[in-house]
């Protein structure tokens, strides 16, 4: 069921009236059982996959939970007879018993998604390794059709169990609660992840109903919308052109390609996260920022501060921190400062696992060695910009580049684009091969037909349809810009007169209806990010 | 507990910024996650404490004070 379909929006309508035609006590029991007939009716058949995710983490939740209340209990009348060290091998064994609880059903839950993802990819790679160095045998190849959501619903149980582990939230012992906690309807199919702390209480409380709320989620919804159909999916055309035939395309049509893939992939991913915050606010819940305007970004680490940033709070959290406190890479960074001296020494906690949280990323995108070239790309720019940040800044002030100004903002937010867009091309190109082919057209090829000669013309797009792509673009970038500068869109609508605020409101449905793409072969069930 | 060095290691972390004033540090995206695991590696040898990954939370890391009541807290337990 496609968030864009007319089919999501009746479903989002019978579900909010049921959920507040219901008793205020029982409203939650109506968001569960509605969550569940929706992931029934988008994917029935992989139902036991999300079973078994919400069974596995209510189990070792309330496990860890028993544990803790039971550890409090003896380390209260225990302590006064402990000293430091004793305190410390005290929790320290305590960690550990812990460990077997959760080790496990993290086991279990990443290699249900590792197995349903990956395992395919692993073992033909192994088949074309076993056939090079000449040994026998092939492992067979499963392919497995992957449940909806299932990275998302994992990661956000998986850092509820953590959470839990941490002693950082109570486990929930209504089995029914987590369950829907694991699967609110409008994030389970691609995000915004979640945290128990912050959305769990929203779920579980009787919201009342808010004209104002209501009338925000649907405004939000429809700016989604439109991002979505009017821009990203127009584009999309445009873009699978040149993808589509990268040796006979190169040049400027791939620069135009990389910067419309980025229009496109940001209009798709940001557009379904804005639908899935409009629907949810409906029922009076908040669901965390996902995005907050990437390509305004004047650095790397800044776009991936702004850039899905719910995935990347999930690997801060719950991989680098640990990673980088670990005794293993404080004990490393102390070497490093003997041996590198203080500036890289301290730097080498952060940028191991810095790099191998983007390693990661990587791979959560897919099972194909062009997403594992993505993350090694983004790694390597950020441990660069790290280590070269300081050095930089001297050479600038030894320059006499001022660095507070206008133009040096524009000139950093256009580089960290073009970095991005670089990105871009890799995942989006067939293969690794084929991104790096394109990349070196662009550089030695400055065919400029493209603008000259009818050339975006003949990309499926006719004129009517670049110039409404243009527009909605111009449109898109105008609101960056006022969020940027702290202006709130609904808040300052709403102020307006009556006349104003329903042309704008008729202006985007109209919008909408007209220039949304619709055709034959059009799909819009087909968000990116739905199939990662 | 000794205050004064404390302002010492983030005077030294970030020059730029102003420890006194700011209640938000993390919050405001004035420390972020490399200033906190250099902060945090700096607090532990200072201090004699360990600090994990359990307590990296901005609550723990907003203003000097609550810095100081995390290092308090550790050096108790």
């Amino acid at each position: 069921m496609a968030f864009t379909s007319f089919r999501f929006v009746v479903f989002l309508a019978v579900s909010a009236a049921l959920y507040f035609l219901t008793p205020k006590r029982c409203r939650w029991v109506t968001l569960f059982v509605v969550n569940y007939v929706f992931y029934f009716l988008a994917g029935g058949r992989y139902f036991v996959y999300l079973l078994a995710t919400t069974l596995t983490t209510y189990l070792a939740a309330v496990m860890l939970g028993n544990m803790a209340s039971k550890n409090k209990t003896a380390f209260a009348e225990a302590k006064a007879g402990l000293d430091k060290e004793g305190r410390k091998a005290w929790k320290a064994a305590f960690a550990r018993k812990k460990r077997f609880v959760l080790v496990p059903a993290l086991l279990l839950n990443f290699g249900i998604l590792s197995i349903l993802k990956y395992s395919g990819f692993v073992c033909n790679n192994l088949n074309a390794l076993f056939a090079r160095l000449g040994v026998g045998g092939e492992l067979p190849i499963f392919r497995f059709l992957l449940p909806l959501g299932i990275s998302f619903y994992t990661f956000q149980s998986m850092g509820y169990l953590i959470d839990v582990y941490r002693e950082k939230v109570e486990p929930e012992r209504n089995l029914a609660k987590l369950a829907l906690f694991i699967s609110f309807f409008p994030q389970i199919v691609q995000g915004p992840i979640g945290r128990f702390n912050t959305l769990a209480e929203q779920l579980f409380r009787p919201n009342e109903f808010s004209y104002t709320r209501v009338k925000f989620g649907v405004q939000l919804m429809l700016w989604g919308a439109f991002k979505k159909m009017v821009i990203a999916d127009r584009v999309a055309v445009m873009v699978d052109n040149i993808f589509g035939f990268p040796e006979t395309l190169g040049g400027c049509y791939v620069a135009v390609a990389a910067l419309g893939y980025c229009i496109q992939i940001y209009g798709d991913f940001s557009g379904g996260i804005d639908i899935a915050t409009g629907a949810a606010q409906i029922f009076g819940i908040t669901l965390d920022k996902n995005f907050e305007r990437p390509y305004l970004a004047t650095s790397i680490p800044d776009f991936w501060r702004r850039w899905h940033i719910t995935l990347g709070a999930w690997f801060r959290d719950y991989v680098f921190y640990p990673l980088s406190l670990s005794k293993f890479f404080q004990k490393l960074g102390k070497a490093g400062r003997r041996v590198f001296g203080n500036y890289i020494g301290k730097l080498l906690p952060v940028l191991i696992p810095q790099f191998i949280i983007f390693f990661l990323i990587g791979i959560w995108h897919g099972a194909e060695w062009k997403y594992i070239a993505f993350g090694v790309y983004n790694g390597t720019l950020i441990v660069l910009g790290i280590l070269f940040e300081q050095p930089l800044k001297n050479l600038a002030k030894r320059l006499g580049i001022r660095m507070e100004c206008f133009s040096w903002r524009v000139f950093q937010v256009l580089r960290t684009l073009v970095l991005v867009a670089l990105g871009k091309i890799i995942t989006r190109a067939p293969g690794v091969s084929a991104s790096v082919y394109m990349i070196r057209s662009m550089v030695e090829n400055w065919d400029t037909n493209i603008f000259w000669e009818g050339g975006m013309l003949k990309l499926g797009l006719d004129e009517k349809d670049l110039w409404i792509l243009f527009l909605s673009c111009c449109a898109l970038l105008t609101v960056s810009l006022l969020q940027e500068s702290g202006v709130k869109i609904r808040e300052t609508l709403a102020k307006q007169n009556l006349y104003f605020r329903w042309a704008v409101y008729l202006g985007a449905v109209f919008s909408l209806v007209l220039f949304g793409v619709y055709g034959l072969n059009y799909d819009a069930s087909d968000f990116i990010y739905r199939g990662f | 507990m000794d205050t004064e060095a404390l302002m010492k290691i983030l005077a030294e972390l970030r020059p730029d910024v102003d420890f006194e004033e700011n209640k938000e540090l993390v919050d405001s995206g004035e420390l972020d996650s490399f200033d906190i695991v250099s902060l945090v590696g700096e607090l532990c040898d200072a201090y004699d404490i360990e600090i994990g990954a359990d307590d990296i939370v901005p609550e723990n890391f907003n203003s000097v004070e609550a810095i100081c009541a995390l290092i308090t807290r550790l050096q108790e337990d």
